[in-house]
């Protein structure tokens, strides 16, 4: 009785972690495609109005964000359910913590058949540089080290700490003003 | 590496001497007995149609059509025009005798037989499909592509000149019968580009990110085969033994790879294929030697390991241990060199006279999108990828 219980609260809360990195991600795509010219290079090469998906199967969490034009993306939110074209499917919320939770590449994830690729996978692979980056930018080094195949030898401290700063202050408001949102809505 | 990994090979082999004659039984064993064959004209000029038409006119089977005229890249409507025929000469199963092109071509034909509908477009794309198809064999020409073992097809959509991918294990055949004569006429040069194509897949296989135990058991097995076998038929070509060691290595390697994935190699030549025209095989042998030599101190244990099966135990053993990486990659410059003396296979991209220097940027930024960089096992930049492509340049 005692065991299923926390069985089912360690669950809960691997999946709000999982939600929670997703939301996450998602404004810091947004935040980061403002400002850092590798995503933006990388980005606008994607066709505007491109929907990516990132999602668990077999009914998410997700995070969608679309690409506005000119490299800029724009988080659709964690429950968008318009069409996609690009999308990123984690077979079990399981290997979706695996990699959220830094303890696997994205990469990694890829070749242990951790997820499904629907759509372009010239995008897809697009789609996976930008993720890296961000990765790259905003964790602490060590913690980036396990979460990507190669960090960025270019990548020092002068543009890594105001980019992170950035990217952190962007996404700490626009959280702010999802969770106002839904307290105001509920 | 390899904490988790998947590894799917359905296909029933049938090998060797006299497998052909194997077909009529296997096609009658599910009910078939009226296949049609898929195939192109040089398949067909080179007579390489008689010995599978002889071996079914002693049996119950009857050929009810034969469609000759798949073209190097095969489109949507030669896909729905081999469809059209199927239908009408109510055919019951699917015979493809070529190389990857006829073999892709039959892989999307079957889907349009089975599923139905003229519109090959609405089943592109990964897990479209969800059900097995219509009896399908393959017979393998050339011994390199492994198409008759993976679970992919590429057809162009001239119309609107895209490449459309199929992704599914139902596109896997019943059986890939790998019989010598079907190999024993191939001129020298395509021997040679495709078996580099094989080694690469292998080679690959065993030193990206998604390497696992299983196939790497195939990946080394295929390797020694190359290595014992490739130089031994192009000296002597009509070596069935060699041949069949060519052709078996080839279907090892597709094996290897299609659970396993290739790298590097495979993104510059499938960049380089789409914007100059260059034979895949050729574009395998001329990128394979300096993307190791990129990889090197990420891949240096497997690659070491690769010396024991292209050179053998007495090679391996005289090398010291700290060497045997570099040695590997020596191994494959010289097997590339000595393609050169006996068929003038080129070296270098200048020898191929087919691109211009300042095609190299382009073929450099597309190859960054190829979906096998995923599994390489460094993270090229655009930078690095472009001086890989100025070392193969020559
Ligand atoms: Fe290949």
């Amino acid at each position: 009785m005692l065991e299923s219980f926390s069985r089912s609260t360690a669950r809960r809360a691997r999946r709000q972690y999982v939600g929670m990195m997703f939301r996450f991600m998602g404004h810091a795509l947004e935040a980061i495609s403002r400002f850092d010219k590798t995503v933006i290079d990388e980005a606008s090469a994607l066709p505007e109005g491109l929907v990516f998906q990132m999602t668990v199967l077999p009914a998410g969490p997700s995070l969608a964000v679309e690409h506005t034009g000119g490299g800029s993306l724009r988080y659709l939110g964690s429950h968008y359910q318009g069409p996609v074209d690009l999308s990123i499917r984690f077979k079990h919320l399981a290997h979706a913590f695996l990699v959220l939770s830094f303890q696997e590449k994205t990469v990694e994830a890829f070749a242990n058949d951790r997820m499904v690729v629907d759509g372009d996978i010239a995008l897809a692979v697009r789609m996976t540089r930008i993720l890296n980056r961000l990765e790259a930018i905003i964790l602490p080094r060590l913690v980036a080290r396990r979460a990507v195949k190669e960090y960025p030898s270019e990548l020092g401290l002068l543009e890594k700490v105001p980019g992170a700063i950035g990217v952190y202050r962007r996404v700490a408001f626009s959280m702010i003003r999802d969770l106002r949102k839904e307290g105001l809505s509920q | 590496m390899s904490r988790y990994y998947e590894f799917f090979c359905p296909v029933k082999v049938i090998a060797g001497e006299a497998a052909l004659e194997h077909l009529p039984y296997e096609l009658t064993g599910i009910a078939s007995v009226r296949p049609m064959i898929i195939t192109d004209a040089g398949v067909r000029a080179a007579g390489l149609l008689d010995p599978v038409i002889a071996a079914c006119e002693e049996s119950a089977v009857t050929i009810a059509a034969i469609y000759d005229e798949v073209p190097p890249d095969s489109s949507t409507t030669i896909v729905r025009d081999i469809a059209n025929l199927y239908r009408q000469q109510q055919c019951d199963a699917i015979i493809a005798i070529g190389g990857g092109s006829s073999i892709d071509t039959a892989k999307a034909v079957n889907i349009l037989v089975s599923e139905g509908g003229d519109d090959i477009a609405a089943y592109s794309g990964a897990g479209v499909l969800t059900r097995p198809l219509r009896p399908f064999f393959v017979i393998p020409t050339t011994a390199g592509t492994g198409s008759e073992v993976t679970s992919v097809a590429v057809i162009a959509d001239t119309e609107r000149s895209v490449k459309l991918p199929f992704t599914s294990s139902f596109l896997l055949p019943n059986a890939a019968i790998i019989d010598p004569r079907m190999t024993l006429t191939l001129p020298p040069h395509i021997t040679a580009a495709t078996a580099m194509d094989a080694l690469t897949h292998a080679t690959e296989a065993y030193t990206c990110l998604a390497k696992n135990p299983l196939s790497d058991a195939y990946a080394t097995a295929a390797i020694r085969k190359i290595g014992r076998s490739l130089l031994a038929v192009m000296d002597n070509p009509d070596d069935a033994k060699g041949r069949l060691d060519l052709a078996e290595a080839s279907t090892m390697a597709g094996i290897a790879f299609s659970n396993s994935m290739v790298g590097l190699v495979h993104s510059l030549g499938h960049a380089t294929g789409a914007i100059c025209h260059l034979p895949h095989g050729l574009c395998m042998s001329l990128y394979l030697p300096y993307v190791l030599e990129y990889n090197l101190e990420d891949i240096r244990e497997p690659l070491a390991e690769l010396l024991l099966y292209l050179e053998g135990p007495e090679v391996w053993s005289a090398t010291p241990a700290s060497r045997r990486a570099e040695a590997t990659i020596s191994a494959i410059r010289h097997l590339r060199d000595e393609l050169h003396h006996r068929c003038e296979l080129p070296r270098t991209l200048r020898e191929t006279g087919k691109l211009k220097e300042d095609q190299l940027d382009a073929i450099a930024r597309q190859a960054l999108d190829d979906g096998s960089i995923i599994y390489n096992p460094r993270e090229a930049s655009l930078k690095e990828v472009r001086s890989i492509l100025d070392k193969a340049w020559g």
